[in-house]
């Protein structure tokens, strides 16, 4: 709506010549021909600082972020030492989530374990995406055997029901505890999304190797990697964008999803969906014990949904 | 059409074998020996060579994989490794039981995203579309044993136990054995939960979905042209607007079938029911490669069963779509 009444006036206006009458311009017009001048990215950095949702969920994400970084400083108590003497606390001024069976301060926990959530849900998407994008590109632009090659390999994967694959992965892979266990999750959450960032990227780029300027690009003998980096990649860029954010918050719950059933990272690395399995037993009478951690997944999940709808509406309104 | 069909039809061969094949060889890289685990304490070299020879994992996993597919063809799905009963009996024992719970969250998902579509299409930027669309995108993150474990907490541990936390209660002429509870009530109260837990997720997404489809669907010509000729509101909704909006919203209804097959593991292990999401994770964490691979085909078979279904309800919401034409 805005570059629409921005354009208006530009258009109607009669611009006769001359650089006097072009500085009288009236004011209106100048948004419009700065508008215009925005690179498409630009444009919807714009709308997106206009969107509340996103600027909500974007807030929710700085938050994570922090609390990730300086888990070791705002953790009350260490997430993994045992107190036999303090199980099942109720939620109080010294333990604010309570205690869990072992004595292990829940707030504690929770704060350290944004960071496996975080680290997970991240770097599987980028690391998909360090993979499936390549692979997008070559399949797109080449076309041919590379193309029926690289697509039918990304269907296999497809075929199989993302959870069914992520599980048996993890089988192969053995959870662990701690920084390897943690890179087994992303290894396989990654695998299981490569094929969506291929496809996505392929799909891109066999409308973008038709237009005029990539023409150009092979009539002035530019190399096949310059033209996919310098002129086709960027213009996926806007979906690709908006993918890997609402990827993360499917990471993030794939990652619980696997830590609950007791293949995630292993403890005593804390880890929100291991603490909902672990103390799912003892719900009855002490409900925080997976509700907790349960919110945490919850509000983690919502404000990458939040900033991932917002970036989706900004960037390419054509996907609202 | 019918050309159609039976090309879909075969195709679902290859696509079955090729999912069970690759499930074969990634359980065979799997560390670990299931032979270990069967023999216990008692294992000894002797034992173990001769369990390994009865089920024939002595021999290579390519011929191991043929031996499977021969016997499959017969109609054996092989036996258990650890409980030795046969496979295809324990999935068609426990078939019913995530089947009832797959379609009933699907029920409850539709129950849900209808109205609640219809009202955000309808009243656009008022309050009840900001309701229905905030209510989704809560539902969108919440994941699937969350809900479960909410749901947990209000009816089974506050409301005084008003629904059973776990267990099962089969449905009448489904009980695998003369032990087990038979009711329609009994069943109604275990299914109610998980299907809720389980279609939350789902209704979300066909919420936010089918709005849009709706608002794309209601700016149409042939929608005014209704409106011009007098056809009431309810009927231009549900008619015209709604039976067109609902093609991309069975498109997703079908690719959330894998979803629902993962959420069906997880909603089970978290109520204890002995659906196939159980058996098909407790299979896979103890290797037992037979019933790993009984797991695979029947859900391999849904999978594409369900999309090849969801292909030809096309034709019965757009009449203008035709197969093989």
């Amino acid at each position: 709506m805005a570059e629409g009444d921005g354009i208006g006036p530009m258009a109607r206006q009669p611009i006769r010549g001359g650089s006097l009458s072009e500085a009288e311009l009236p004011v209106v017009a100048w948004p419009a021909a700065r508008e215009r001048s925005q690179s498409p990215m630009a444009q919807g950095l714009r709308r997106l600082r206009r969107n509340k949702t996103a600027l909500v969920g974007a807030a929710i994400v700085a938050l994570l972020v922090v609390v990730a970084i300086f888990a070791d400083v705002l953790a009350p108590h260490s997430p993994t030492t045992a107190d036999q003497t303090r199980t099942f606390q109720r939620p109080s001024w010294e333990y604010p989530l309570g205690t869990d069976q072992l004595g292990r301060d829940m707030l504690s926990r929770i704060i350290h374990g944004s960071r496996i959530s975080l680290a997970v849900g991240v770097s599987s998407v980028l690391l998909a995406l360090f993979v499936g994008v390549p692979l997008g590109l070559m399949a797109g632009y080449y076309g041919g055997r590379i193309d029926a090659t690289l697509m039918r390999l990304m269907d296999l994967i497809l075929a199989f029901p993302i959870y069914l694959l992520a599980i048996i992965l993890m089988v192969i892979f053995t959870p662990t505890a701690g920084i390897l266990g943690t890179m087994k999750v992303t290894g396989a959450i990654a695998i299981v999304r490569i094929p969506i960032y291929a496809r996505l990227v392929r799909g891109s780029v066999l409308s973008i190797k038709e237009k005029e300027y990539i023409e150009a690009c092979r009539a002035l003998g530019v190399r096949d990697p310059s033209t996919l980096l310098r002129h086709v990649l960027p213009n996926c860029l806007a979906p690709i964008i908006v993918t890997t954010t609402l990827g993360i918050a499917t990471s993030i719950i794939v990652e619980a999803t696997l830590s609950f059933l007791g293949l995630g990272t292993q403890p005593p690395t804390p880890s929100w969906g291991w603490d909902l399995k672990a103390n799912v037993a003892f719900i009855q009478a002490n409900s925080w014990l997976s509700l907790f951690p349960g919110l945490a997944i919850f509000v983690t999940v919502l404000g990458f949904n939040l900033f991932g709808d917002g970036l989706r509406d900004a960037l390419d309104p054509r996907l609202k | 059409m019918r050309v159609y069909l039976l090309k879909r039809l075969l195709n679902i061969v290859p696509t079955v074998l090729m999912i069970t094949f690759v499930v074969f060889v990634m359980m065979r890289s799997v560390p670990g020996d299931p032979v270990v685990a069967l023999l216990g304490d008692a294992y000894n070299e002797e034992d173990a060579v001769r369990v390994r020879q009865a089920y024939g994992l002595d021999k290579p996993v390519l011929l191991q994989y043929v031996i499977w597919l021969g016997k499959l063809v017969q109609g054996d799905w092989g036996a258990s490794i650890l409980s030795g009963r046969p496979v295809l009996h324990d999935v068609l024992v426990r078939l019913p039981v995530t089947l009832e719970l797959i379609v009933l969250s699907m029920a409850v998902a539709l129950a849900i995203a209808i109205p609640a579509a219809i009202i955000g299409a309808v009243r656009q930027n008022t309050w009840p579309d900001y309701a229905a669309t905030t209510v989704a995108m809560i539902g969108v993150s919440i994941p699937e044993f969350f809900a479960g474990i909410l749901l947990l907490l209000v009816f089974s541990f506050g409301l005084g136990g008003l629904l059973p936390s776990s267990g099962w209660i089969y449905l009448p002429g489904t009980c695998p054995s003369i032990v087990c509870g038979v009711s329609f009530r009994g069943n109604a109260m275990h299914v109610l939960m998980p299907a809720v837990a389980l279609g939350i997720g789902r209704a979300a997404i066909l919420t936010r979905l089918l709005r849009a489809s709706m608002l794309e669907v209601i700016r149409t010509e042939y929608v005014t042209t209704a409106r011009a000729k007098g056809v009431g509101e309810p009927s231009i909704v549900l008619k015209h607007a709604l039976k067109n909006a609902l093609i991309p919203t069975v498109t997703v209804m079908g690719l959330q079938v894998g979803f629902l097959i993962g959420g069906a593991i997880v909603v089970e292990t978290l109520f204890a029911m002995p659906g196939l999401g159980t058996f098909g994770i407790d299979a896979i964490i103890a290797r037992d490669y037979q019933q790993v691979q009984g797991f695979a085909l029947i859900t391999a078979f849904a999978f594409v069963v369900i999309n090849l279904f969801v292909d030809l309800t096309y034709t019965f919401l757009d009449p203008r779509i035709r197969y093989g034409a």
